[in-house]
């Protein structure tokens, strides 16, 4: 059996912690103390952080024998598309886009009448599109705000009415008509529509948005008092003040010009008129003669903090010529890709990797090339009990990533037929690691982007329950599978058969599974495979059903900490 | 003479067994106390209801009139019987908190400054706070029926049932949902045990190795005390009700009064789900204050009438009840007829550890904050405004926790507190 072959107990030992340095980084380790990965587990994090999967054992194999084959299966893994999907994630953490709330959700646009809410509120995709296709195509990441196209699908297309070529559910490439510029995500109209402006706020939530997202730059963490002295209902003393008023001015004089380019779009769209029919599909368009309307709201000019810049074209191309659009996309980066906090990430890391974000022309694959390779993506822990803490060793798996791992690793997509309607809109056939409404995303610790928005990394009473159930669910389906496939046809079960008992085959079969599940290439006689055996031996003995058991040994392993970290 | 002069003077327990009621106040008091949080989102008006105000030239007020209860002074109208019917029957229970200045005007900023008393998103809000300190050991120490919360470094304690009750499907295999037609296997007690075994061996071979100290640490240990808080959870399942249901405040309402009378949590945020953010008609207030006051006075009954942790109690003898919105809206009426944000409020808290039946704080004519003296809890020329985070420390004196454990050192306005 070829797996005997590998590591020898002696070698099994060490797989538990390296103080070897990575392949292909210079830089000094960030503590004495600190202990890395193996390079094996650290194949393992890239490629669950990168595409939410776990390693090939291929893939396994290779840089177990050759550590410096990372690179390259990094490489492999920045052009799968499965870290295009974790690229929408990661924006979507920032720009908080994807939501079901009934409030936001359009009508049914009558060219699409049979369209469910879930398809509908795909519309807000639109900005995670056009980062996903840059990104992915390696164009400067400065094109986010810089583009001088979008994607549009079906949807897209019925409600803003932009051109729309191929499939409706396909998203293609497409350009506006209508002189907003190339500005990319700042031209999209479903950011704004996520990001509404009421009443007399003339844009300045959306500046925010647009300053915390791109710039990491919050006006909400200024410490600021409000003068309780101004009148807030009144526009014009409102304007005043914002200007005069130095406990207003401090914030208001470069966050209303930033707002001021956003007049072209609609504040809010009223939904209601849509739903009643008082007003009608594609209501998209960029209204130019509205560029202007600052001078009789808020009476700011257009500007960049302070800087001159011309119209969403100028804007986008200030924001990215601003040295904190590339800080700020290296810190985003980073924290989501290792789970540490933006403001608890070493400064001298981030320092070098916005530097090496200017330097490569803003590729973001580089970008995140040189996170996932660096010390300290490959942390497991520090020997010293004060740095420990800090030391994020196990990052836990999201919502959308464990979705992607056991479809990959058992062919399960956790979905349910539902009558749920949102906005009085069936709801449609959701993931349930991905939804809201009748799903998982926010009880497994994901986030909504509305009410939360942080994610948890951590365990806790219904983020366990619903990992199991996932697990219990996955293991019924691929046990099921399997049972009936052709061997070569077998998701999981290369080893053994799902009736095998025998403890050669099934050890041998437990080895592979721990190579596939925890990325842990260990031999059929090692302790961790003897605990999972016993696992399995046990279950027999309770239910004497062989199916049954390795369903439980399934249940174990996919719920296992191993499973749910990384 | 106090009672522990007294208790000490009696000395012998036999003695203290003779003065029933004396030897329950002091255990009562000892009790972990209960937090519920209602949570107006939006920014509500609080010259609708909790701080009363003359129609003039610098405040638009509604149609209505100050109407005392008891000492409390409330604004009430024949249109709104459900505020006057909540004032009539609880006020004495009630402490409203004027003058709170939250020191922003923007929604998510000043949620999470009142629900933490900080500044930071990070940080646990007041009941994840409590449900930590106080019942830590129950197996949803924070139930989430709201919308905003904030559990922070307490995430392991808090949960939520979902935007349908969907948490049911996980607790109850009979409720879980089938794919493609097919409900997964139900995995039995004994089978439970074996993967309790097996998840246990993960933990102590972690334990020896790299989730030895530290943030590492922290993640096995959650992940291991999170399995065991999961079965409590599906333990109590029938606490949670059928999935579907629409979690209006009253739902919520009847759900948190079942899960803190069965000990499964110790604190619960709710929501009222309403659209408080009136920035174009005022009059929406109205109807939002009546459903709200409907819904506190059904959480008020529940809590009054059904028995408390110790005989002879109610559930309020052990219950705080915050009721807060995360700004208050400007004096004037805008010139769309609605009213935009104010970065000054007024809060509610109710039940035990509060000296209610009167107000505290105040704002002025204009609705700014008025200095308060923090041991009266009267305006005072030599006194201090009350932030959110000093009415956020007083809340949590009031549910027996030490603010400064969780908010570091600070001043705490705990004039309302009992």
């Amino acid at each position: 059996m070829r797996m005997l072959r590998y590591l020898a107990p002696a070698l099994l030992a060490a797989c538990t912690a390296s103080s070897e340095p990575p392949p292909g980084d210079d830089a000094p380790p960030p503590d004495p103390t600190a202990v890395y990965l193996t390079p094996t587990q650290h194949l393992s994090r890239a490629s669950m952080a990168l595409r939410g999967m776990r390693p090939s054992i291929e893939d396994l194999k290779a840089v177990d024998a050759d550590p410096n084959a990372l690179p390259a299966i990094v490489d492999r893994y920045l052009a799968s598309p499965e870290f295009g999907e974790t690229v929408k994630e990661l924006e979507n953490e920032s720009l908080l886009l994807r939501i079901e709330q009934p409030t936001l959700t359009f009508p049914v646009p009558p060219s699409i009448p049979t369209a469910t809410a879930l398809e509908i509120n795909g519309v807000f995709e639109e900005p995670l599109e056009l980062i996903r296709d840059i990104v992915m195509s390696d164009q400067p990441y400065t094109k986010v705000v810089t583009a001088n196209y979008t994607l549009t699908n079906g949807v897209v297309q019925a409600i803003w009415g932009l051109p729309h070529t191929g499939t409706p559910d396909q998203w293609t490439h497409a350009q506006a008509a209508d002189g907003r510029g190339a500005a990319g995500i700042l031209g999209i109209e479903a950011l704004y529509h996520r990001w509404r402006s009421t009443g007399f706020n003339y844009n300045r939530g959306r500046a925010n948005m647009i300053s915390r997202s791109l710039l990491c730059h919050d006006y909400l963490h200024a410490d600021i008092d409000v003068d309780t002295t101004v009148d807030l209902s009144d526009p014009d003393i409102v304007a005043n003040a914002v200007m005069a008023n130095p406990s207003c001015a401090g914030c208001h004089q470069t966050l209303d010009p930033l707002a001021s380019y956003l007049f072209p779009f609609r504040g809010t769209i009223n939904l209601v008129a849509l739903q009643r029919g008082d007003a009608t599909y594609p209501i998209g368009g960029y209204t130019t003669a509205l560029e202007t309307r600052w001078k009789t709201t808020n009476k700011r000019p257009p500007m960049f903090f302070g800087a001159p810049a011309t119209g969403l074209a100028g804007l986008g191309q200030a924001i990215a010529d601003d040295p904190r659009f590339a800080r700020c996309t290296a810190m985003r980066f980073a924290s989501y890709l290792t789970e540490v906090p933006r403001d608890q990430l070493p400064g001298a890391w981030v320092a070098q990797l916005q530097s090496e974000l200017v330097a490569q022309n803003f590729s973001a694959k580089k970008l995140v090339r040189a996170i996932v390779l660096s010390d300290q993506f490959r942390l497991s822990h520090d020997t010293d009990d004060a740095a420990a803490e800090s030391v994020v060793g196990a990052q836990k798996v999201r919502p959308d990533q464990l979705e992607r791992m056991l479809r990959d690793l058992t062919g399960f997509r956790w979905t349910t037929a539902t009558a749920a309607k949102l906005r009085q809109i069936p709801y449609g056939t959701p993931d349930l690691l991905r939804s809201d409404l009748v799903g998982y995303r926010v009880l497994g610790g994901g986030i909504d982007s509305y009410f939360v928005t942080e994610p948890v990394h951590t365990m806790n009473a219904t983020s366990s329950l619903v990992a199991k159930a996932a697990a219990t669910a996955a293991a019924d389906f691929v046990v099921e599978h399997d049972a009936t496939a052709p061997a070569a046809a077998r998701t999981l079960f290369v080893a053994a058969a799902v009736t095998d008992t025998d403890e050669a085959k099934v050890r041998a079969e437990l080895a592979h599974l721990h190579a596939r599940i925890y990325g842990e290439l260990v031999a059929p006689d090692s302790a961790e495979v003897s605990e999972t055996y016993a696992l399995f031996t046990d279950a027999l003995a309770a239910a004497g059903n062989p199916r049954r058991a390795w369903k439980i040994t399934l249940i174990g392993m996919l719920s296992d900490f191993r499973s749910l970290f990384y | 003479m106090n009672r522990r002069n007294l208790l000490q003077l009696a000395g012998a327990a036999g003695v203290a067994a003779m003065l029933p009621q004396v030897r329950r106040a002091a255990a009562a008091s000892s009790a972990p106390r209960r937090l519920v949080i209602v949570l107006a989102q939006g920014g509500w008006d609080t010259t609708w209801a909790l701080d009363p105000k003359a129609q003039s030239a610098t405040i638009d007020v509604p149609a209505g009139a100050k109407q005392l209860f008891g000492n409390l002074d409330v604004f009430t109208d024949a249109s709104r019987p459900n505020v006057t019917n909540y004032f009539t029957k609880y006020a004495s229970l009630t402490a409203v908190v004027r003058g709170i200045n939250v020191g922003s005007v923007s929604h998510q900023e000043c949620v999470k400054r009142m629900s933490t008393g900080s500044r930071n998103e990070l940080n646990p809000d007041l009941a994840a706070i409590v449900a930590h300190d106080r019942g830590n050991d129950m197996p949803l120490p924070y139930l989430i029926l709201g919308d905003t919360a904030f559990a922070g470094p307490y995430a392991v304690s808090a949960g939520r049932v979902g935007a349908t009750n969907q948490i049911v499907t996980l607790l109850d295999p009979a409720s879980a949902y089938a794919t493609n037609g097919h409900v997964p296997i139900a995995v039995t007690s004994a089978e439970d045990a074996l993967l309790a075994k097996y998840a246990d061996a993960t933990v102590k071979r972690l334990h020896a190795t790299r989730g030895a100290t530290g943030y590492n640490r922290k993640r096995v240990d959650d992940f291991s005390e999170a399995i065991g808080r999961g079965k409590k959870l599906q333990a109590v399942r029938a606490g949670f009700g059928a999935r579907g249901r629409s979690l209006t405040l009253d739902s919520q309402v009847d759900l948190a009064l079942d899960a803190l009378q069965q000990d499964i949590s110790q604190t619960v945020m709710t929501s009222t789900r309403l659209g408080w953010d009136t920035h174009t008609d005022i009059l929406d207030q109205g109807t939002n204050h009546e459903t709200t006051y409907l819904g506190l006075t059904r959480l008020l009954d529940g809590l009054s009438t059904r028995p408390g942790r110790l005989a002879g109690t109610k559930m309020i003898d052990d219950t705080t009840v915050l009721v807060m919105s995360e700004f208050s809206r400007t004096p004037k009426l805008n010139s769309t007829g609605g009213k935009d944000h104010w970065p000054v409020t007024s809060a509610m808290v109710i039940g035990a550890g509060v000296k209610g039946g009167r107000a505290y704080g105040a704002t002025s004519a204009t609705m700014e904050a008025e200095a308060v003296d923090f041991t009266t809890g009267r305006p005072s020329g030599t006194g201090r405004v009350v932030t959110h985070s000093l009415f956020a420390a007083g809340v949590l004196k009031a549910c027996g926790v030490t603010p400064a454990d969780h908010l570091g050192p600070t001043e705490v306005f705990d004039a309302f507190v009992a």
